[in-house]
């Protein structure tokens, strides 16, 4: 509802520019948005994992089950449902309105991703280190898992021979495509397959690089699909609508769109992300603190975000908003970029307007008679004789924030006490400083001096340490 | 316990806390500082009205339809293929609601009433420092909250119906656990952080942020989880009379002017903010410059209704920051009056009216496109403060200065109401339903 109110150039704008927070809980390894963009989930080295409420920028939620670093997560698309891996070789799906663990799922070998189905929570696509991926259905106790196939099976054709190669190849990424009929899986051979979920059976499967794919990222709509390889070159491509009933997957093309690397100093990627519209590609440097922003359309490379002090992991874009999150590698903390939009002055003196150049005041014809103040009145409410509708509700444009009836994260309020291992507490949408025993008091001493915490604590928690040359 | 001579900017303490004087037992309450000499004011109960729901309504002249389907369950009990070639049915120009239950049991004036989201439950606060919470149906007192030292401005409900906040002169907001079965204990972790009285409260939709307007001029967000400041927003230049969250939750309104006190003249304004980056996006302002006391979003989140204290409830298009509508009739010159919107007329196609108290015992309500006044409810012994709608039902709830809650019923409510009454007084005005001294 504020956007009418918002200034349209702000709104135009939807690339982040500059580093506005950091949030902490743990040491974040692993973050990702619910589809809503309301709730980030932030999986720790120590097993727990965090949800932050992006709105107030607190930890809403702490997920107790595994007892080794996440690997990855992933949310349902009502948000109520989060599957986490870790590598402690075990999936967990955890149901937000309580908290609780609704499956746990081992597996033998550490587990690369692990995929929710965009529609039916128990159903998630697995790619495990040297063993087949798997589909696993865990609507029953006991989890069934259907084994996914490396390449496309062609009758006539001779099964290529695997032990050629000294490492066995295997899956390194899952994802749903879109309604989730169809899983895209990335190997450690550089193909891409298509398969479907229904029969287990790869559609379609091409080359797409030389080595090993290391990171895949769908967006949302699941028309764009970027690709990270270990050849240090990250590639997009452009997914038809599987949704379509009359489109042919066992004979579809499919072409890199664009491929972007650093020719220079051949940095290697650790993430690839992609934002939610599709328009912009986003990677986290290897050895480097900067996260790399591409447009698609041109391919260009039109943004380097910098000020992160380590080298960063996951990127994650929000899902309707102009942010990204990035979690750090050393410190475990999560860095935000967004839009810094800048008070308008003319929002709090109403008489006035901001004009781009002079404009000549033309007067009203009556504007400076005199008139009695009960005739001036009387005219005012006269005029008021519009229809006036302060009920109808308008429905939310797509992809907007608002969806009703959408799950709601019971809110809890002794999050404090189960938060108490950090050091360092959250005063502001990511203002931070170090716990000291007379806090709640302190903050008055400022006042409204806002800014001045914000580089105090900078440096008060500051990272002094530089990754070793 | 507020006088002229005693400025509270100057009684504002370095720590910003309380001045308790340790047990807190003869600790004297807090009055709100509105309703100065409000427990001796003149009653102003008009006599004539004294036949509640025959006469006290004012019919529309301007609509011209004297309708006299004043029997509206007959209207809707029309069958639904005469319906479907009969134009909508035509808009009420009165509404019958008519008194159900009085609620007794404050020791001082009632600041706030609040129907829950749910619409179980009735909660009181008043100057006693007390909360009662009630039975939305039977009128039986479920609870009583104690724990704020000072009289309690304002409370507001959490949109899950399980979390209460109230805000006091002693400087806190307190959040109470409604749900739990048994008594409701205060939340351990009160929001400490105003210099000064807590006006206003209004939970984010998500239930995940507070709003608070305090005498001290600050709006502040509050992380409710943590209880913490996540935002302090450089409102105002006088004490915040009103905060309101928009229904996504992406917009507050607060306004100020200074309008419980009446000491400045001064600027009043309503400031619309955004809740994400805290920036002030639009600034309202009325010619006449009459202070601010209270704000609410409309329902649909496209409108602003500001009470103000030239005996004016305004609705503005914050959009076009223009003011559409001019509420009148009631009075409003000294006290924070609250007010609710409210529907009638046909269930599925309703029409919206503006309730409001004021302060010669009446409750008004008004029709929110022709500005008429749609029924006066007579009944409460002095300036009503509050009033609220059911979220689903058609049922009012107000409180006053005359220590009581009261819960009014429309009679368009349909027959489904009529059983539920049977427990109520059923149009004997002043009986007593839950007595408790």
């Amino acid at each position: 509802m504020n956007l009418s109110l918002v200034d349209p150039f702000i709104l135009a704008q939807d690339c982040p520019e500059t580093l506005t927070g950091k949030l902490r809980s743990g040491s974040s390894s692993q973050i990702r948005f619910n589809y809503r963009g309301d709730l980030l989930a932030s999986g720790r080295t120590d097993g727990i994992i965090s949800i932050f409420d992006t709105e107030t920028c607190g930890v809403a939620r702490k997920l107790r089950g595994h007892t080794a670093a996440i690997a990855t997560l992933s949310w349902s698309k009502d948000g109520r449902y989060l599957l986490s891996a870790g590598s402690d070789c075990k999936c967990v799906l955890w149901d937000l309105q309580d908290g609780s663990r609704l499956r746990t799922v081992r597996f033998e070998a550490l587990i690369y991703t692990a995929e929710l189905h965009p529609s039916n929570h128990f159903l998630f696509a697995v790619s495990l280190l040297s063993a087949p991926a798997l589909l696993v259905d865990a609507s029953a106790e006991i989890p069934k898992k259907h084994a996914l196939p490396l390449k496309l099976l062609q009758p006539g054709r001779r099964e290529e021979d695997g032990s050629k190669k000294a490492a066995k190849p295997h899956t390194t990424a899952a994802a749903f495509i879109n309604s989730g009929d169809y899983l895209l899986t990335a190997t450690s051979q550089g193909r891409l397959n298509i398969i479907s979920t229904a029969s287990c059976e790869a559609v379609l499967s091409f080359q797409l690089s030389s080595a090993p794919i290391t990171t895949m990222r769908l967006t949302n709509s699941g028309r764009a699909v970027a690709v990270n390889s270990a050849d240090r070159v990250v590639r997009t491509l452009h997914l038809p609508d599987f949704s379509d009933e009359k489109l042919d997957v066992g004979n579809l093309r499919l072409e890199v769109e664009h491929k972007f690397q650093d020719v220079v100093n051949r940095l290697r990627w650790n993430y690839v992300s992609l934002s939610p519209t599709g328009e912009y590609v986003t990677a986290s440097t290897g050895d480097n603190h900067d996260i790399y922003v591409w447009e698609r359309g041109q391919g260009s490379l039109v943004k380097i975000l910098e000020h992160s002090k380590e080298e960063l992991y996951t990127v994650e874009w929000h899902p309707n908003k102009p942010l990204i999150a990035a979690a750090g590698s050393e410190s475990g903390r999560i860095y935000l970029w967004s839009i810094v939009a800048p008070q308008r002055w003319s929002a709090l003196a109403p008489d006035f307007v901001e004009v781009e150049e002079n404009v000549e005041y033309i007067e009203r014809e009556d504007e400076f008679d005199i008139q009695p103040l009960e005739t001036l009145h009387k005219r005012r409410l006269d005029a008021e004789d519009e229809d006036v509708d302060v009920l109808t509700v308008e429905p939310p444009k797509a992809g907007g924030s608002e969806w009703e009836g959408a799950f709601k994260m019971p809110v809890l309020l002794d999050i404090e006490d189960s938060d108490s291992e950090d050091e360092i507490e959250a005063v502001g949408a990511g203002q931070y400083r170090r716990k000291s025993p007379g806090r709640n008091k302190e903050w008055m001493e400022g006042g409204s001096g806002d800014e001045k915490k914000v580089n105090g604590t900078a440096k008060a928690n500051g990272t002094k340490r530089r990754r070793g040359d | 316990m507020l006088d002229d001579e005693r400025s509270p900017k100057r009684r504002r303490s370095p720590d910003g806390y309380i001045e308790t004087n340790g047990d807190g037992t003869h600790f004297e309450l807090a009055e709100r500082p509105a309703p100065l000499s409000g427990e001796t004011g003149t009653p102003r109960h008009d006599q004539l009205d004294e036949d509640q729901y025959a006469h006290t309504f004012y019919r529309g002249e301007r609509d011209g339809s004297r309708s006299h389907e004043t029997s509206t369950p007959a209207s809707q009990s029309v069958p639904p293929e005469e319906q479907t070639f009969t134009p909508p049915p035509e808009k009420p120009t009165a509404l019958h609601y008519r008194p159900k239950l009085i609620m007794r049991g404050h020791k001082r004036a009632v600041s706030a009433v609040s129907f829950s989201p749910d619409g179980r439950w009735i909660a009181s606060a008043s100057a006693d420092a007390t909360i009662k919470i009630w039975d939305a149906k039977t009128g039986r007192l479920e609870h009583t909250l104690e724990g704020h030292l000072a009289g309690i401005s304002t409370i507001a409900w959490s949109p899950d119906s399980t979390t209460l906040a109230s805000g006091s002169d002693d400087k806190s907001i307190r959040l109470w656990d409604v749900d739990k079965v048994g008594c409701p204990v205060p939340h351990p972790v009160p929001l400490l952080g105003h210099h000064n009285y807590v006006y206003s409260l209004a939970f984010s939709p998500k239930g995940n942020m507070l709003v608070s307007g305090s005498y001290d001029e600050a709006v502040f967000i509050w992380d409710i989880r943590s209880a913490r400041i996540m935002r302090s927003l450089p409102a105002h230049s006088d004490p915040v009379g009103g905060v309101d969250f928009v229904r996504d939750g992406t917009l507050i309104v607060s306004c100020a002017g200074d309008g419980l006190m009446q000491l400045l003249t001064c600027l009043s304004h309503s400031r619309i903010w955004d809740t994400a980056t805290g920036m002030c996006l639009r600034t309202l302002i009325h010619s006449d410059n009459a202070p601010v006391t209270s704000v609410r979003f409309s329902p649909n989140g496209k409108y602003v209704l500001a009470w103000t204290l030239d005996s004016s409830v305004r609705l503005w298009n914050y959009v076009e920051g223009r003011c559409v509508k001019t509420y009148q009739g009631h009075k409003n010159e000294r006290f924070s009056l609250g007010g609710a919107f409210g529907t009638y007329g046909d269930v599925a196609n309703p029409h919206a009216f503006i309730a409001s108290g004021s302060e010669d015992g009446s409750i008004f309500l008004w029709d929110v496109s022709s500005k008429n006044v749609l029924q006066r409810l007579e009944g409460h012994d002095g300036p009503v403060m509050g009033v609220h709608t059911h979220p689903s039902e058609r049922k009012l709830v107000s409180g006053g200065l005359d220590k009581t809650v009261r819960v009014w019923v429309s009679d368009d409510a349909g027959p489904a109401e009529e059983e539920i009454s049977a427990n109520g007084v059923n149009g004997h005005q002043d009986h007593p339903v839950k007595e408790e001294t």
